[in-house]
């Protein structure tokens, strides 16, 4: 993608001003995008993203520069510049890399690169969720169905002799249902993901996920506003795990734990959470939405335990931050492109899985909410205050799944929700999202099983 | 490569291919980023990208790709995606613009952005930030100081005959508090948006953010029932910003906005009259052109509460057989083209925000909405999302309430508008335009406190 002695030669132009560490960030992305809606494919676009980026470190201070200008004068130019933030004493270093770049097994085998795959092959499964869609039911509208792969390769190479590549492939189908009964429209949506080729797409059970997508949608047409107070919580599995990304895992990236801004902040060894919650981040699940071989510092995917019954075990840490800790990084340095710094973030981070049967959680609760399906939400890490919206949620009455309800949010803060988690189920699964903060936008997954929390506040449209 | 030499290859080589129109959009992006922490730079950030997206038309049919790589194989690879992308698609016939429009004359670029030093910036946000520790003993943290610079340089060009340039330029500052009492903490941010670097007044910065967390301390809960409702400018604006697609043709003609047939009907009180003006001077998205080429006019959309036009582009108005009203909008060289609000506000209306509770006996005044990404329904205009504020008594706020949530629907907030306020503020969150509104006066809406 660039020549090592390029490389060697901004590595080394990016240290003349006294810091003590530089960093390439070289990508060069192929993206499609496809959306069929009304039964018509109405975007078609393909591209060609292109850039690279330079940072440097000087104890605590970061400096990062981006461009995609690839020649040699305008790179060392880009390099000199951003080392004119570094206020060190001048210092001449000759980086030299390894001959080769390191070449590593992938944890995520691709069988068709999304690329080479002929487009009318994508177009026939959109036209075939398309169809599962608009005929679960007369009140369906309308179907919106996305296809989304792309294929990006990166170098990363720094001073302290990293230099290794990766091909990163992620498809995702994204499936959008709106139904009416004339006045009023909602809507449902399931959207699997996979770091897999074409492969993930066409082997996807339409039948399963085109159909829930439509039936949230007409469930939810037949819903009663929700009530507002303080109930028992019942958030089912796969994405449900949104709340706790939320208002746990983004208090445990060192980027909020390095500088206080965290509620979770020198609380290692310290009990933040019911006994029942493990909670773990693995960016090495085979062929996840989430997973990676390598972070995008060059530092291998691994499994870290979060929390372990109830008592906090560690944090997501990249480089920087692992500086202001002094602690090593967790292979959590994660950015959406070239046009970002790295900093800590999640890969795929779960609850582990407990003891109880969903029938069990929904039999042992007299009144409350459960919540089939979340949608996103957010949270402010200095607080640990937190929002996220239901897409479909029930009334539980004497143990068994009552009406459905809608316009259900829900609000709390995470430290206390986590203490409050009395079941946890044993049907962990994962979901697929993005995930937005200071390094961009990146594929996550969430996950948890079922689990009951003995009180959050919801917030309807019927007063109680 | 150079710009005019891959444009002349690519509409060269485009012509042999049998690509009958073609168009190419080009954007620069310069930009400098900066945060400090406890008075010492801690993050520095300096790029520049370009990139360019290319549409043409290939067998009646329109496709489209881009690149960021401006070579040789890139040309390439752009015309094979637009034959490729072209034979599949089943959209709406689309066609480029004849360039023999009228344009506006201005220059939205602010060259005295450009004079100030990278040091005058970080020796700001260094005062800033001093002075938000220095203003009261229960600040515990400055969590965020930070400023970016951006300029913007767009170019079109098309086989019809447009070529169109212009630049636009901002500068933007953003601070977050963390306060502490006893036991509980609160957050709030402060953002200002400029074209000039001399207006921005530190003191005021640092009184405005620190005030504003500090307002939230010794929050109460109150009774979860339907209360009269004071959105503050900002959360008007931002609640605005959520729902605008519903005024876009775009919307409206996929059955995706209940404002569909709503031509010339009352859509929202009276009080209400909803600008578009893509030549403010201090809009963040002004431009005398959109991004198909099409000159951009001052409009109303809804005024006195009556929806006037939605906002067009070639490809709406051509099926609504109207004329676009220059609202074509690409995100990026990334996108294709959509449609969006340029800078799009609520007309300022008589009274002040304080005049605007004095009147209720009871109430609560809405100064902060979050999670309306997802706890906003942009279809139905249902929402329920969570909410920062004070309880009103009397005609005096009483005090803050511990987080809220507010639950109602957008079209039913247009409709209960019963006064609007003078202090016209925008929002600089959000993608989908730059979009303003003074603080407004709601008849009711439903309020849980946790």
């Amino acid at each position: 993608m660039l020549s090592k002695s390029i490389i060697e030669d901004v590595l080394s132009a990016a240290l003349t001003t006294g810091g003590d560490f530089s960093e390439v960030f070289v990508e060069d992305r192929y993206t499609n995008n496809m959306t069929l809606q009304g039964g018509r494919l109405e975007k078609n676009l393909s591209g060609r993203d292109f850039g690279i980026g330079i940072r440097i470190f000087k104890g605590l201070h970061s400096v990062y520069a981006y461009t995609n200008e690839n020649s040699k004068e305008g790179l060392l130019k880009a390099a000199t510049t951003a080392a004119q933030a570094i206020h060190g004493t001048k210092t001449e270093r000759n980086i030299v890399l390894p001959m080769e770049t390191q070449k590593r097994e992938t944890l995520h085998p691709i069988q068709f690169m999304p690329t080479n795959m002929e487009k009318t092959r994508k177009l026939n499964v959109l036209r075939n969720a398309n169809e599962i869609v608009t005929n679960y039911d007369s009140s369906i509208a309308q179907a919106i169905i996305s296809l989304m792969d792309e294929e990006q390769n990166v170098l990363i190479a720094n001073s302290e002799g990293t230099f290794t590549e990766d091909k990163r492939v992620r498809s995702r189908l994204a499936i959008q249902a709106v139904a009416t009964n004339g006045t009023d429209m909602q809507t449902g949506f399931y959207g699997p993901g996979a770091h897999q080729g074409f492969e993930f797409i066409e082997g996807l059970d339409l039948n399963h996920y085109a159909k829930e997508a439509a039936r949230i949608a007409v469930t939810m047409l037949h819903a009663d506003p929700a009530p507002s107070g303080k109930f028992p919580v019942i958030i089912d599995n796969e994405f449900g795990g949104v709340i706790f990304h939320e208002a746990c895992g983004h208090g445990l990236e060192a980027s909020s734990v390095a500088k206080n801004n965290s509620v979770f902040a020198n609380k290692v060894g310290e009990k933040v959470a019911s006994d029942l919650v493990t909670y773990i981040d693995d960016g090495t699940i085979t062929n996840e939405w989430g997973s990676i071989n390598i972070d995008d510092e060059g530092e291998k995917a691994r499994k870290n335990v979060l929390i372990e019954n109830g008592i906090l075990k560690g944090y997501l840490i990249d480089k920087f931050n692992a500086r202001r800790m002094q602690a090593e990084s967790t292979g959590s340095g994660r950015r959406e492109s070239y046009k970002f710094a790295p900093t800590s973030r999640m890969t795929n981070t779960y609850i582990a899985p407990g003891e109880s049967t969903p029938e069990e959680i929904i039999e042992n609760t007299e009144y409350g909410i459960y919540a089939k399906y979340m949608g996103g939400g957010s949270v402010s890490p200095a607080t640990g205050d937190y929002n996220f919206a239901i897409n479909e949620a029930y009334l539980v009455k004497n143990g068994k799944i009552d009406k459905p309800l809608r316009g259900a949010t829900l609000i709390g803060n995470g430290a206390k929700t986590i203490q409050k988690i009395d079941m946890v189920g044993n049907n962990l699964g994962h979901g697929a999202g993005m995930c937005g903060a200071s390094s961009g936008s990146i594929p996550v997954n969430v996950g948890q099983p079922m689990v009951r929390v003995s009180e959050i506040t919801v917030g309807g449209r019927e007063a109680n | 490569m150079e710009l005019s030499t891959f444009r002349d290859q690519l509409f060269t080589e485009g012509e042999k291919l049998g690509i009958t129109e073609l168009e190419l959009y080009y954007e620069k992006q310069d930009s400098f980023a900066c945060q400090i922490f406890k008075g010492e730079v801690d993050e520095y950030e300096s790029s520049t990208v370009n990139g360019v997206s290319v549409r043409g038309l290939y067998n009646g049919k329109m496709g489209y790709a881009y690149t960021e790589k401006l070579d040789e194989e890139s040309v390439h690879f752009l015309l094979d995606s637009v034959k490729e992308n072209a034979e599949l698609i089943e959209d709406e016939p689309e066609e480029l613009f004849e360039g023999n429009a009228s344009y506006e004359e201005k220059d939205f670029y602010s060259s005295s952005l450009d004079e100030v030093t990278t040091e005058q910036k970080i020796a700001f946000l260094q005062e800033v930030e001093k002075k938000i520790y220095a203003y009261d003993p229960r600040v515990v943290q400055s969590d965020y100081a930070g400023l970016q610079d951006q300029s913007v340089e767009k170019a079109l060009y098309n086989n019809k005959g447009i070529a169109l340039s212009d630049r636009n330029n901002f500068f933007f500052v953003a601070f977050s508090v963390v306060v502490k009492e006893n036991e509980e903490i609160k957050s709030d941010f402060h953002i200002e948006i400029t074209k000039d670097f001399s207006t921005l007044d530190a003191d005021e910065i640092a009184k405005q953010a620190v005030e504003k967390s500090l307002s939230y301390l010794g929050g109460k809960t109150y009774p979860n029932k339907n209360y009269p409702v004071v959105f503050k400018n900002s959360a008007a604006a931002a609640l605005l910003a959520t729902f605008a697609s519903s005024f876009s043709a775009e919307a409206v003609q996929k059955n995706q906005s209940l404002l569909k047939g709503k031509l010339n009907e009352q859509i929202a009180s009276e009080t209400v009259t909803l600008t578009d003006d893509p030549l403010l001077t201090d809009g963040v998205r002004s431009g005398t052109f959109d991004s198909e080429g099409v000159p951009t006019k001052k409009i109303s959309i809804v005024e006195n509460g009556k929806l006037k036009t939605y906002f067009h582009n070639l490809k709406t108005a051509k099926k609504d057989g109207v004329a676009s009203t220059g609202h074509g909008y690409k995100s990026s060289y990334k996108g294709t083209v959509g449609i969006s609000p340029s800078n799009f506000f609520v007309v300022p209306g008589e009274e002040s925000y304080e005049q605007l509770y004095e009147s209720l006996d009871e109430g609560v005044i809405i100064t902060n909405l979050a999670g309306l990404h997802s706890g906003a329904n942009q279809i139905s205009g249902d929402f329920s999302v969570a909410a920062n504020g004070y309880y009103v008594k009397d005609g005096k706020i009483a005090g803050p309430t511990n987080l809220m949530t507010i639950a109602g629907n957008f079209f039913e907030v247009l409709q209960d508008v019963e006064k609007v306020g003078t202090d016209l503020e925008f929002s600089p969150m959000g993608g989908y335009g730059y979009i303003g509104s003074p603080s407004l006066k709601i008849k009711s809406i439903a309020v849980t406190v946790d």
